[in-house]
């Protein structure tokens, strides 16, 4: 009620055609998936077992896993869980020896110890000539301490690191009336907080500016990270031992200038009204479910909303651009460690006796025709790591255009484990302080913590001392490793880091 | 010993499903509980060193551990007193047959006890939303706030909320606890009282209260502990949250056992230290009240007669 009272005629228009475009679409793609033969002995009896983390893919998987299970006259169970969840039920799994065969590993779990601690299995064994099926793959997706271990292949590396979860996604008949246009030109940090504060006016407590789920804790340490590093605060992102650390010292980032004035701009934005009440206890679904309901103008989040929103809320006219850039334009890259995205790389159950069948799931998703079909249904959201998979597949203008964003925006970055892969251990003992990243930045925009810069600077020696407990305790482990292996004194941000430069 | 064995054969088999079923689920988590704590384990690999009493002199060293601990007596202090006030009024309200509808009243105080607590939850959650919740919209009607109250999402307003929806989720079980108790006080006794025209709050404060101490006090440790045992609700509301404003001792043991925040390895064996020394409490708690209840039962019995 609330999006169609503040939905102009044009908006309305677009969203309508956006909407019977997606439909169309989304009709093309659901005769386009076909099942190609096995390559193994499919064997009958039992039930075959997925879980990942859902959103976008899950729309994937439930298409796919029916018509693979009429095909192969299998059962298959496939259940889609958010990460809080997927850390309690796949431990547990192992331990009963309940797992699903195929899981995606908890957040906090680092693959070298899966690996040692027995959760898993190779699945070399399952998949005919798989050199020839690798090598198909881009350079840097299957990498020894990553994916690989002694040799063997473990996790199937099959979507894209290219991308990231705080860019903008806002409903454009609002912002058009606020005066401002991000898929022209981005927001600066100055024009965020004013469309925030002039979509919140208008909306006379139907609607505000700016939502986000505040009980997901994550989502505030991504949000600031990302707003920092492209302030320019240049900062590793991905395992626990390298997010928010500049590779050049070696040093974590929490106190710099660009991650305290992105904190400083939330809490003056909470201050100034904009923010959507209830935040803190909402989560990352249900703020962006509020979306299309027209009950918030701007949310940063990633781009596994486009697909979502585009199939479920056709008649919802949103846009997409970059997050908001410093005042003074755009300044820093955002850097992804090299390899394909971690958390939806999939796991072989160490206790799973469906090898055959997750073989002949794993090869297919690592062919043109699998990644292509992907490509088709999740699209941005989850990008599949065959370039050409992108460039075969049929995607929304949204989709693109944010794909290009990326491509501009985001770098390779040094990834310390195939620098020096013991330091498996040190992320497996790296116990991150209780009041963490993510905690402080939301104690501090819920009023709670005072002193941005004195609690930053707290937080960079909390995680310095946790840091130097891993580093020590992988020493004592027999590992040999060192601060230092966190220092790429080569690493440019603004360009990729090859194979070469390590 | 043997042939006593034999003679009371069947007697000890009848108690055999019951010992099983307690071995399984009641002695062997309590010593399972005891050994983990004892260990620096993260519960999902083989790793397990014992530490002896480490994870205790940890805990007691722990400001978030002792934070989460006092939160949990804010809880009881704040539930327990006002739930036992509460359902007692109504307990005497509705102990009155003569009152029409008494038993329709009773149903329905008693309808939220046999909710699910996370549906319970949910939709609270939903009607204290500061985004469209009928209690927001209700307030800003009246005209008593001008701007939409995030009650579960401020440190200022979880716990007071939390709270409520819990007395209001327990209230009938309390409730029908009372009405037990005021129906053990024998009819002579009001006649007597009639008698000496004692009525209202002099009868309930005089007579009434005196006898179902023993009963108020069973009822009292009935609700502390289950104002300790919150955690479904908790998760289902806040999850502990904003901040830690609302993470009570259940919430801690299940965030420390699983860790499921950035970069954070699960402490079973922390998790389970702090789980035996709540138990400790909560048995402490229970001991308190057998030795009370004994001492109130001799006194009520000696008004009684």
């Amino acid at each position: 009620m609330l999006s169609s009272g503040g939905l102009t005629r044009r908006a309305f228009m677009m969203g309508t055609t956006a909407g019977l475009a997606a439909t169309a679409l989304g009709a093309g793609r659901a005769a386009a998936q076909a099942i190609p033969a096995a390559i193994n002995d499919i064997p009958k009896g039992g039930t075959f077992r997925w879980i990942d983390s859902g959103d976008q893919k899950a729309v994937f998987y439930k298409k796919f896993f029916a018509d693979y299970a009429k095909d192969r006259g299998i059962e298959i169970v496939y259940d889609a869980l958010p990460w809080n969840e997927i850390a309690q039920v796949v431990p547990l799994g192992v331990r009963n020896n309940s797992a699903h065969d195929v899981f995606a590993l908890p957040q906090n779990v680092n693959p070298a110890d899966a690996v040692a601690q027995g959760w898993v299995q190779p699945y070399d064994d399952f998949i005919p000539n798989i050199a020839e099926w690798k090598a198909s793959f881009p350079a840097g997706a299957f990498l020894p301490g990553i994916n690989e271990f002694d040799g063997k292949t473990y996790g199937l590396p099959f979507t894209s690191n290219k991308r990231y979860g705080t860019h903008l996604l806002y409903n454009r008949a609002y912002m058009e009336a606020a005066g401002y246009d991000p898929e022209d030109k981005p927001l600066t940090w100055s024009d965020f907080r004013d469309a925030a504060k002039k979509i919140t006016d208008a909306g006379k407590g139907r609607y505000f500016g700016f939502i986000i789920g505040g009980n997901q804790l994550g989502r505030w340490s991504q949000t600031v990270r990302n707003m920092g590093r492209m302030a320019g605060a240049s900062a590793g992102g991905d395992s626990v031992i390298e997010a928010d650390i500049d590779f050049r010292t070696g040093d974590y980032v929490f106190d710099s200038d660009q991650y305290i004035a992105a904190i400083e701009l939330l809490i003056a934005m909470q201050a100034d009204g904009s923010v959507f009440p209830g935040i803190m206890s909402m989560n990352a679904p249900q703020a962006r479910a509020y979306m299309p309901q027209g009950a918030a103008g701007m949310i940063l989040q990633g781009p596994w909303n486009i697909g979502g929103w585009e199939g479920q809320n056709p008649e919802f006219d949103f846009g997409v651009s970059s997050g908001p850039v410093p005042d003074d334009g755009p300044t820093g890259k955002l850097t992804i460690g090299q390899g394909a995205l971690a958390p939806n790389t999939m796991w072989l159950f160490k206790g799973s006796e469906l090898g055959p069948i997750v073989g002949d799931i794993f090869h297919y998703l690592g062919t043109v025709e699998g990644q292509t079909a992907w490509a088709n249904i999740v699209g941005a959201g989850d990008p599949p790591i065959f370039p050409e998979a992108l460039d075969n597949a049929e995607m929304s203008g949204r989709s693109k255009a944010i794909l290009q964003h990326f491509n501009e925006l985001i770098r390779v970055g040094p990834n310390p484990v195939v620098g020096n892969a013991e330091l498996g251990k040190v992320i497996g003992a790296f116990q991150a302080p209780e009041v963490n990243f993510a905690r402080t930045v939301q104690g501090l925009v819920a009023g709670e913590l005072k002193g941005v810069a004195q609690e930053m600077k707290a937080l960079k020696d909390r995680y310095n001392a946790s840091l130097d407990a891993a580093f020590a305790a992988a020493k004592a482990d027999g590992a040999a490793v060192d601060r230092s292996d966190l220092v790429f004194a080569n690493w440019n941000p603004d360009a990729d880091f090859g194979s070469a430069d390590y | 010993m043997f042939e006593t064995l034999h003679r009371y054969r069947y007697h000890y088999l009848m108690l055999l499903p019951g010992l099983i079923l307690g071995g399984m689920f009641v002695f062997y988590p309590i010593f399972a509980a005891c050994y983990y704590a004892m260990h620096d384990w993260s519960g999902f690999n083989s790793d397990k060193v014992f530490v002896g009493l480490g994870n205790f002199v940890k805990l007691f060293n722990d400001p978030i551990f002792w934070d989460a601990f006092r939160r949990s007596l804010i809880f009881l202090l704040g539930t327990v007193p006002l739930q036992m006030t509460v359902s007692l009024v109504l307990a005497v309200l509705l102990n009155n047959q003569l009152l029409k509808m008494s038993t329709w009243f009773r149903t329905m105080i008693f309808l939220p006890v046999v909710t699910p607590v996370a549906v319970i939850g949910i939709i609270w959650t939903f009607l204290l939303s500061p985004f469209n919740g009928p209690v927001n919209g209700l307030l800003l009607d009246l005209g008593l706030i001008s701007r939409p109250v995030d009650f579960l999402g401020s440190t200022d307003t979880v716990m007071p909320s939390v709270i409520g929806v819990y007395v209001w989720k327990w209230l009938g079980i309390t409730m029908i606890y009372w009405l037990a108790a005021l129906q053990t006080v024998p009819d002579d006794v009001y006649d007597s009282a009639k008698l000496d025209r004692c009525r209202g709050a002099k009868l309930v404060w005089y007579i009434i209260l005196p006898i179902v101490l023993p009963f108020a006090i069973a009822i009292t440790l009935i609700s502390a502990v289950g104002a300790l045992n919150v955690f479904p609700l908790i998760m289902s509301m806040t999850n502990g949250g904003p901040f830690f404003a609302s993470e009570v001792m259940e919430i801690f043991i299940y965030r420390t056992a699983f860790a499921t925040g950035d970069g954070s390895i699960p402490r079973l064996g922390y998790a389970a230290a702090a789980g035996v020394f709540f138990g400790f409490v909560v048995l402490s708690l229970t001991i308190a009240q057998a030795i009370a209840t004994r001492r109130a039962r001799s006194g009520a019995r000696e008004i009684s007669s």
